[in-house]
């Protein structure tokens, strides 16, 4: 669209034939010729400044690898990413060789002919699939010290991505309206799922890309954060179910004059934590699960209600513990949770909210006990559901 | 390249858009809430900006207050009772308009948020119904970072529009510096609800194409008790999309406050939807090529033009194919490479016997350029 640029035309075409599913991205950046900076760079802004004399040089599909490398700055959101990361004002250069590992791991083999050459995860000592954060080292290695100089630019190409690629603005940023937030991740999501739909059907679009178009229009939620609603959510509605009672009087009562009025109650509710100790329950998991039911609970104020049972076919004594490591994990062998479930029903005070962790590898009752509420932690990458009646959290390994 | 001020330039877009969000928010009278870490100055840009306008704001905690206080206070009267209001609702009555500022919100255990129902969307405090003028806010933690938070119970939850407080490095920078910039709330013309009407009539075209957006309660806790799409708060967003229209508002804080009140899946779809409304019907394009106008923005033409391409090849007759060529002929100029993608795709569906049309010719060199196209 902007003729100053020469060769932007067939670069763009070249890559919006060879990677058909980021077109949408590829035309949505807005080229800027800048003459003089000596680079191509994207900007937060989605503006792609281009020196015409640099672009020149290039063939279409240089131009068009280096459009690709700088889109996949923008849609992996490298700039918004740096600041959470930690990388300062002198760290931005190994952010951005880090960012562009990310990019090129399998952009590169899927055909992206870039000028120079680019920065690989070998480069930088690590295993390709991985993320920004994960190539990002905030310090060179200490036997870096005696590189030679330009030893540790090995894979580097000397072409600015510009701060698109690492939140640091540059003199050249501006020129023409730059695309708003909101209007930058509805162009992102278009891309995911043009990705999604042309890796269904033509099979050919690189797994990288694919996990982050999975990971931008569905977000893992943390089961940390979903245990602790659920939680938090079942103890509320045993608290909330305040009443009024005529046992005390109520605070009001100086205003109402011979009225008597009833008080509020509010019930305090008690909990118990069925833990499957069955042969095939992970150990580790069932311990991180334990200590974070445990820390929200302190949180909400009832850690001293807690007590927990452990559970295989049979139901271990009650304990009531003060820290998940005092928890023994007896047991072995076969799972029912519905015996832990009827064992937690028969306590006395009877607790109003019931944790289960498993493995999901048991049966269940039909029916949800009375009078008390079943949280469930599924323990493990591939647990079985739990029943409709009760609320599930999958806490997945690793 | 010095100096942080720039740094984080999304971040600081954000930051503006949730304040101008919650401008037109407060001069539309919906009830809005701010979510946000503790210490971000969310308490503080409230009262500044009921200062700067003049309107006193009264401040009520709820996490301190009872079910009672939001309900009356039972009085006996004679031979009846009364439900008296507490101060801060009688002085905002007596005021006639102003903030009502309920902070803490999400601190409130579960049977004050009952309480609070009527008072944040009909403004009725026991026997006291508060003045039109009298705009809500809240405030929240988010409950994972407060120490004795709820979430909000999806009722509540669902009388808010819910405006995410970012920290702005830059504001702060600023703000420490020079003193706190109050927000302004925009002064809406008149006559802003006569475009209620369309706002409206947009939301009822989304809904008919996705009736299942229409009232869709969350299944899990945590997101209960943020926006989520109900014929409630589908009708706030159409108010709030209208009166950002007559405020002026930016595009990121109508996004913010769509998203807002129908929560981030239905606000994205339909945000989406209305992109896609203004793209041109490709049937109608080919039906009258000449009437075709190439969208400025490359992404939108790149949709255009692969449309038409695509009902093109979906049902490849030569007076079809024909119109399609002429359209990308007029697109040529303007964005020859944007053209030449769909062009590749019209030159595989070619009508046995069809003669090549003269735009195939101005592709010619671009695809040539990029290696496309041989001889």
């Amino acid at each position: 669209m902007n003729a100053t640029v020469p060769g932007l035309a067939a670069g763009r075409v070249w890559a919006a034939t060879r990677f058909p599913y980021l077109a949408t991205g590829l035309f949505g950046t807005q080229v800027v010729a800048d003459p003089g900076i000596g680079t191509v760079a994207v900007d937060e802004g989605w503006r792609l400044h281009a020196d015409p004399d640099l672009a020149a040089r290039w063939t279409p599909a240089q131009f068009g690898s280096v459009l690709v490398h700088h889109l996949c700055h923008l849609l992996r959101a490298h700039a918004e990413r740096a600041g959470p990361a930690g990388v300062t004002q002198d760290q931005a250069r190994r952010w951005v060789r880090a960012a562009d590992a990310e990019i090129n791991d399998d952009l590169v083999p899927a055909g992206l002919e870039l000028p120079g050459t680019p920065v690989l995860p070998a480069h930088l000592g690590a295993q390709p699939g991985l993320l920004a954060e994960q190539y990002f080292t905030p310090r060179p290695p200490r036997d870096g010290a005696f590189r030679l100089p330009g030893q540790e630019e090995a894979g580097g190409w000397d072409l600015d991505c510009g701060s698109g690629a690492d939140g640091c603005p540059r003199p050249w940023d501006g020129g023409g309206a730059p695309l708003a937030p909101w209007q930058a991740r509805l162009l992102a999501r278009q891309v995911a799922q043009d990705c999604l739909r042309h890796g269904r059907e033509a099979g050919n679009v690189p797994a990288g890309l694919l996990r982050w178009s999975d990971e931008l229009l569905e977000p893992a939620v943390d089961w940390r954060k979903a245990l602790a609603a659920e939680l938090r959510r079942a103890v509320a509605d045993t608290a909330g179910a305040v009443d009024y009672s005529y046992r005390r009087p109520s605070r009001r009562a100086a205003v109402a004059g011979d009225v008597v009025l009833p008080a509020l109650r509010r019930p305090v509710p008690d909990i118990a934590v069925v833990c499957d100790t069955s042969g095939s329950m992970s150990e580790e998991l069932l311990a991180v699960a334990l200590a974070e039911v445990e820390g929200l609970l302190r949180a909400v104020g009832l850690a001293r209600q807690v007590r927990v049972l452990a559970c295989d076919t049979a139901v271990g004594p009650v304990r009531r513990v003060s820290s998940a490591r005092q928890v023994e994990l007896v047991g072995g062998g076969g799972t029912d949770m519905g015996a832990g479930i009827d064992a937690a029903s028969r306590l006395r005070p009877r607790p109003a909210i019931a944790v289960v962790l498993t493995d999901g590898y048991t049966p269940w009752p039909d029916e949800p006990p009375r009078g008390m509420r079943v949280v469930v932690g599924l323990i493990g990458d591939d647990a079985p559901e739990a029943p409709g009646w009760a609320r599930a959290v999958r806490v997945p390994a690793g | 390249m010095n100096g942080s001020g720039r740094r984080f330039a999304a971040g600081a877009q954000r930051h503006d858009a949730a304040i101008a969000a919650l401008g037109v928010a407060v001069a539309a009278r919906v009830p809005v809430l701010l979510w946000g870490a503790p210490g971000t100055g969310k308490t503080s840009t409230i009262r500044a900006m009921a200062e700067k306008m003049g309107w006193p704001c009264e401040t009520v905690i709820a996490s301190i207050r009872e079910p009672s206080d939001f309900a009356g206070l039972p009085v006996v009267v004679g031979d009846g009772v009364r439900f008296a209001p507490p101060g801060w609702a009688r002085r905002l009555a007596e005021a006639g308009r102003g903030l009502l500022f309920l902070d803490e919100l999400s601190t409130a255990p579960p049977a004050v948020q009952a309480a609070l129902l009527r008072v944040v969307l009909e403004r009725v405090v026991g026997d006291l119904a508060l003045p039109d003028a009298v705009s809500v806010v809240a405030a929240a933690n988010p409950p994972e970072q407060a120490a004795d938070g709820w979430d909000l119970s999806a009722p509540l939850a669902n009388r808010l529009c819910h405006l995410t407080w970012d920290i702005d490095p830059r504001a702060v920078a600023d703000g420490l510096a020079g003193g706190w910039a109050a927000p302004a709330v925009p002064d809406l013309p008149g006559r802003w609800e006569a475009g209620l009407g369309l706002a409206r009539g947009l939301v009822a075209a989304f809904l008919h194409a996705r009736p299942a957006l229409a009232c869709a309660p969350p299944s899990d806790a945590a997101s209960a008790g943020r926006g989520w799409p109900s014929p409630r708060t589908w009708d706030m967003a159409a108010r709030l999309l209208a009166a950002g229209d007559a405020a002026e508002a930016g595009e990121e804080a109508r996004s913010a406050l769509v998203r807002g009140s129908v929560g981030e899946g239905a606000g994205v779809e339909f945000l989406a939807w209305l992109a896609e409304m203004d793209l041109p019907d490709p049937e109608a394009v080919l039906a009258d090529p000449a009437s075709f106008v190439l969208p400025k923005r490359g992404d939108r033409a790149y949709a255009a033009l692969a449309a038409v391409a695509a009902v093109v090849a979906a049902d490849p007759t030569p007076q079809r194919w024909v119109a399609g060529w002429q359209v990308l002929g007029r697109a040529a100029s303007g964005a020859p490479d944007v053209a030449a993608v769909a062009a590749r795709t019209l030159a595989r569906c070619r009508p046995d016997g069809t003669r090549l049309p003269e735009e195939v010719k101005l592709f010619a060199p671009v695809l040539r350029d990029a290696g496309l196209l041989r001889g």
